[in-house]
């Protein structure tokens, strides 16, 4: 693999992916107004008038907008990743993934490549909405826009590479459904996103357990804790270890060995 | 050296042999037409050869390059036309074909300038810049084709590439192609299940429930089975007489 | 990524004020005073102190800590540089709060079940002069020219000027029910009373006596009765006033000029009483029920940290 081939071909893959983004008006539009929604019609649902109690990184009390703003993000991520990988079992029922497939570079380069191009085309929008939530009185340190991002971009590998292996093993878009329902929305709630530990807590121990070790809430803390210049190692190994490990399995759920389509024929 | 060379290849999927020890060779510059009815293992032969999986039995040669130990510098070799439409829709014609020359390294000055020689000959640049959803499909194959060729392969593969298109349609793609074989020395590798498309210099192949039932030239397959025509031959071929 | 957050924070906390400044917490329940340091805004140490202590008050010098001890009916004076008692003051039973008149020389105390207000002189360590005043007196503000003391009668709903030469009563208004704090204006031309039940700021004309103005507190989301106006503390150039509304978690940011409430902040649970910082840009206020204090840094307009100090924090004030 040369240097130069495999950079002009994420250059290339890169900006595929944003001119795809950017024809989706829909898919924008969507993506941004869905985490809007939640912080204006459920934040304002969840009393908080009088400060949630002090959990870290906040060194104060919150109202929940606050709070829930990193969730969002990570929620964002989330769709963002899934939309992505929907859109790659989409690709190969329609053929399209073949093309990057057939191109003369490792193949794990080639999915790697595609994975970040996705979540580097999904993050100005989790820019714009973290802009967008200062109307909500949600104003992080400058600082932590910027130091988020690093947390953001490997959160964003984590879910992408969750999407991916997804992908691998699901060979129609009815099962690709049925993933989004089992397990978008309870990754989502079952998590720190929208209620701290010690409320799941109050619900259930075991509600509060599964959400303490959800791959998806370590990576929402990440997000919570460099947003507000605190770093928090143990979700940072948690969630580059799931990165590190969906990846490793959606390449061989790709590869052409292995994977699904030399056993089941994903081509018909 | 060969262009192309099968050997021994075999395929299942769970425990449906859908390949039985195939092999045949494309010559250099040469123009192979893969002929077989639905479901004689063309596309499985296509997915083996363009590297999506691996086959479970048998080698695989492009221009001397393993499918197995050296995809990447096989792949270079070969430009591939899937039957399905592989296009980006709601890109234009120019982004899709600069999306392949980067996926194969091009530097962006030699992509714009074979995006143009491709395209022009191909007689769609005066679309390029059209979203490829209000190409018709014929001029989808064509800038399908033009894509193929960005990278300059020396064998170019297409799985009916003709398949729901008119047959002026098909009539062109087929004329380009052989230009292209012709005056470029590509070797090509044409699957299909029409027998119009088999002329009389072309080598034949024809596959049917995953085994190769000939290979040679088509001017002769009539003779050596002492039938009428090429028709003929296929129709016995493939047991339908 | 590690060295690249840990390199951002350090930028961070490199880019914050070292600030100099130490705030002094009243643990109503603690019977202690706590210390916290204004720069690391954390806890250094606990002085004890008498019995319930609530009002605070610094010397002119700045040196000594006054504590109103209300159980045990005098007032603690805390050397600020041994951290220690180092000697009482006699203030008239159950003392609740106080100020040290600008002559330093002087405190003017409400006696909350006695009805009255007590002059202590500090050196002689006597009382040396008894004002009576409406019932359950609580609120003490002194004008910055020293001419005026005024103290505000919880049961009577009356804020009472008092001539702090002479001792005498020069007037008495009606404000709205329970008032809590009194602050005058750094010009001295205005007073201003917080009422507890009504959750409201009455604005008198120091001159006239008249009511030039009232603000209305409101919290989104927190029934009318839920927000209470206590503790006030007036910025030195006047153009703003600060109020801690109790049960609201909320401190108001009043503009002066317009009595419009320019923003509030989420502070912990049922603040009493707010102070200033010496360069004004930063504000500490005392959380009773959460047993904490928040700091409020006034230029980002944001709650910075709250620091646990105690079982209700009542009274705070900010020295060297």
């Amino acid at each position: 693999m040369r240097k130069r081939h495999a950079m002009r071909a994420l250059t290339g893959i890169l900006h595929r992916e944003m001119l795809r983004t950017l024809r989706q008006r829909g898919r924008l539009l969507s993506a941004i107004v869905r985490p809007l929604v939640w912080l204006a019609i459920f934040a304002a649902g969840f009393r908080s008038v009088l400060g949630l109690s002090i959990t870290p990184p906040y060194q104060t009390y919150v109202l929940y907008e606050v709070y829930v703003v990193p969730g969002l993000a990570a929620m964002m991520l989330l769709f963002h990743a899934m939309a992505s990988s929907l859109a790659m079992v989409y690709d190969r029922e329609m053929g399209s993934m073949r093309l990057l497939l057939t191109a003369p570079l490792p193949r794990w380069y080639l999915l790697a490549a595609r994975l970040l191009a996705s979540v580097i085309v999904g993050l100005p929008l989790v820019y714009l909405f973290l802009l967008i939530a200062r109307h909500w009185d949600v104003r992080p340190p400058v600082l932590g826009y910027l130091a988020v991002f690093p947390a953001l971009v490997l959160s964003g590998l984590m879910l992408g590479a969750f999407g991916l292996l997804v992908s691998s093993i699901s060979t129609q878009m009815e099962n690709f459904a049925g993933v989004m329902n089992f397990v978008i929305f309870p990754t989502f709630f079952a998590s720190t996103a929208l209620y701290p530990i010690w409320r799941l807590a109050e619900a259930g121990p075991v509600l509060a357990m599964i959400a303490a070790w959800n791959p998806f809430s370590s990576a929402v803390e990440l997000i919570r804790f460099t947003l507000y210049l605190n770093f928090d190692p143990v979700s940072a190994l948690v969630v580059l270890a799931c990165f590190v490990v969906f990846f490793l399995a959606a390449v061989v759920g790709y590869d052409p060995g292995r994977g699904l389509w030399s056993r089941r024929g994903g081509d018909g | 050296m060969k262009a192309l060379s099968l050997e021994g290849l075999g395929h299942s999927f769970g425990e449906r042999r859908v390949l039985n020890s195939v092999s045949f060779s494309v010559a250099e510059g040469g123009m192979c037409i893969l002929l077989g009815r639905n479901g004689a293992g063309k596309t499985t032969l296509f997915s083996l050869v363009t590297g999506l999986y691996h086959a479970r039995s048998g080698q695989i040669d492009v221009f001397g390059h393993s499918m197995r130990t050296d995809p990447a510098a096989a792949l270079a070799q070969m430009g591939v036309v899937f039957q399905q439409q592989t296009l980006d829709l709601d890109l234009t014609a120019a982004e899709n074909l600069r999306y392949h020359a980067s996926l194969h390294g091009l530097a962006a000055g030699t992509s714009e300038t074979r995006l143009h020689e491709e395209l022009e000959r191909l007689e769609v640049l005066d679309r390029c810049d059209e979203p490829v959803r209000s190409l018709s499909g014929g001029q989808r194959r064509r800038v399908e084709i033009a894509r193929a060729l960005m990278h300059r392969p020396r064998i170019l593969l297409l799985d009916e590439p003709t398949t729901g298109l008119d047959v002026p349609g098909r009539r062109a793609i087929e004329q380009h192609v052989r230009a292209l074989c012709r005056e470029r020395g590509i070797a090509v590798v044409w699957a299909t299940h029409f027998l119009e498309e088999v002329s009389a210099d072309d080598d034949l192949v024809v596959l049917h429930k995953g085994r190769l039932r000939w290979a040679g030239g088509a001017g002769r397959v009539a003779t050596d089975l002492a039938v009428a025509s090429v028709a003929d031959a296929f129709d016995v071929l493939t047991d339908a007489v | 990524m590690q060295v690249v957050i840990a390199f951002l924070l350090s930028l961070f906390i490199l880019s914050r004020p070292a600030t100099a400044e130490t705030i002094y917490v009243s643990n109503e329940q603690d019977n202690t005073v706590a210390v916290v340091d204004g720069a690391s805004m954390s806890l250094s140490t606990t002085i004890d102190v008498g019995r319930r202590p609530r009002g605070m008050a610094l010397s002119v010098d700045k040196k000594r800590l006054f504590v109103a001890v209300g159980d045990d009916n005098r007032i603690d004076v805390v050397d600020l540089g041994n951290r220690q008692v180092t000697g009482q003051l006699p203030s008239g039973t159950d003392p609740e709060f106080f100020v040290v008149h600008p002559d330093g020389k002087r405190l003017f105390v409400a006696n909350e079940n006695d009805n009255l207000v007590s002059v202590v002189d500090i050196e002689s360590a006597k009382v040396i002069g008894t004002i009576d005043v409406g019932v359950e007196p609580e609120g003490m503000a002194v004008s910055a020219d020293g001419r005026y003391v005024a103290c505000t009668s919880e049961t009577t709903s009356m804020v009472h000027l008092i001539d702090a030469g002479t001792f005498e009563l020069v007037d008495n208004l009606l404000v709205d029910t329970r008032p809590r704090a009194a602050a005058f204006s750094p010009d001295g031309k205005q007073l201003w009373v917080s009422s507890e039940i009504r959750g409201t700021v009455t604005v008198f004309d120091t001159t006239s006596r008249a009511e030039t103005g009232k603000i209305q507190f409101e919290v989104p989301g927190i029934r009318r009765e839920g927000v209470q106006a206590v503790g006030m503390e007036m910025a030195r150039d006047g153009a703003t006033a600060y109020v801690a509304l109790g049960p609201a978690n909320r401190v108001a940011e009043v503009d002066t000029k317009t009595l419009a409430v320019r923003r509030l902040y989420l502070v912990g649970q049922r603040p009493w009483h707010v102070v200033l910082s010496d360069d004004q840009k930063r504000l500490v206020s005392a959380n009773g029920n959460s047993g904490d204090i928040s700091f409020i840094d006034l230029e980002n307009e944001e709650v910075v940290k709250s620091v646990p100090v105690g079982r209700g924090p009542w009274g705070v004030v900010i020295g060297p």
